[in-house]
């Protein structure tokens, strides 16, 4: 009989598989595309991913001090793609594209 | 398998596909719709660890919010699929992939060799939190005021910035 606890045994573990899998899947992203857009997404899923872990480890240690930290990320996210756009904005305008080569030009 | 497990494995292949689906697919606008497909996944994840609070946050801020910034600036381009979504070389993809791989590998390593203390040996008897949003309330506007204020001041600070950003004429190379 095989044992089939780890399938039906959800455990603090079982969330923090989920979060680092999300978290590579999102730096994968970053390394792998060339859209600035996309790489803002990816970035977007690992700050996701962290969050996942917060939250479990707020749940299985009984303390909120972990979802006050979700909270501060999910502003910090939130300003951060607001900026990270306004910036593609700007790069569009003037290179009609959003391709992450073009950055290198944004001295001065 | 009770509901608790299905549940859980439910979700995580969700998100997971979901997110895969934001790396993969080169068209940017279905990548967005993936990744408002993530947000959704993960809020549920929030749901089944009792962060209630949390979990419409993340409806309103990222599903909502986030999303609309991403897919109207994506409509303001008016962007196809591109010629080239990823970075070129085969070399360097190899070594990309690797490197993630490998980061992957240590952190589950990690996870489950410290499995038996992360926490301690013995968990705590799982605290069920019918009040935590109240006190998630009462924890963020007395011991952590001051970071609140903070993020306070720099929501202000970005949404002038963003906006003096996009506005600026002809970008970094304006001509004058």
């Amino acid at each position: 009989m095989l044992n089939t606890d780890i399938f039906t045994q959800i455990g603090l573990n079982h969330y923090l598989f989920l979060s680092a899998i999300l978290f590579v899947i999102g730096m994968a992203g970053v390394l792998l595309r060339r859209n600035a857009i996309v790489l803002l997404m990816s970035i977007e899923l690992m700050l996701n991913a962290v969050n996942i872990s917060f939250v479990a480890f707020s749940k299985y240690s009984g303390k909120m001090e972990g979802q006050i930290m979700v909270f501060f990320v999910m502003t910090i996210a939130a300003a951060e793609a607001a900026v990270g756009l306004a910036l593609a904005v700007t790069i569009f305008k003037r290179f009609r594209e959003v391709n992450i080569r073009f950055f290198e030009h944004l001295k001065g | 398998m009770n509901p608790e497990a299905f549940l859980f494995w439910f979700l995580s292949i969700v998100t997971v596909s979901a997110g895969l689906a934001v790396v993969l697919l080169t068209n940017p606008i279905y990548a967005a719709l993936s990744l408002a497909m993530t947000m959704v996944g993960v809020a549920a994840v929030f749901v089944t660890l009792n962060a209630y609070f949390l979990a419409g946050v993340q409806l309103i801020v990222y599903a909502g919010a986030v999303m609309v910034l991403f897919v109207m600036v994506l409509m303001l381009f008016d962007l196809k699929a591109e010629i080239q979504a990823f970075s070129r070389g085969n070399l360097s993809g190899f070594l990309k992939i690797g490197s993630v791989a490998m980061l992957g590998g240590l952190i589950i390593g990690a996870i489950v060799m410290s499995s038996n203390s992360l926490l301690g040996n013995n968990l705590p008897d799982l605290v069920v939190e019918a009040d935590g949003s109240k006190q998630l309330g009462k924890l963020l506007f007395s011991k952590y005021l001051f970071g609140f204020e903070a993020l306070g001041v720099l929501l202000m600070v970005v949404a002038v910035g963003a906006v003096a950003l996009a506005r600026s004429k002809g970008g970094t190379h304006a001509k004058h």
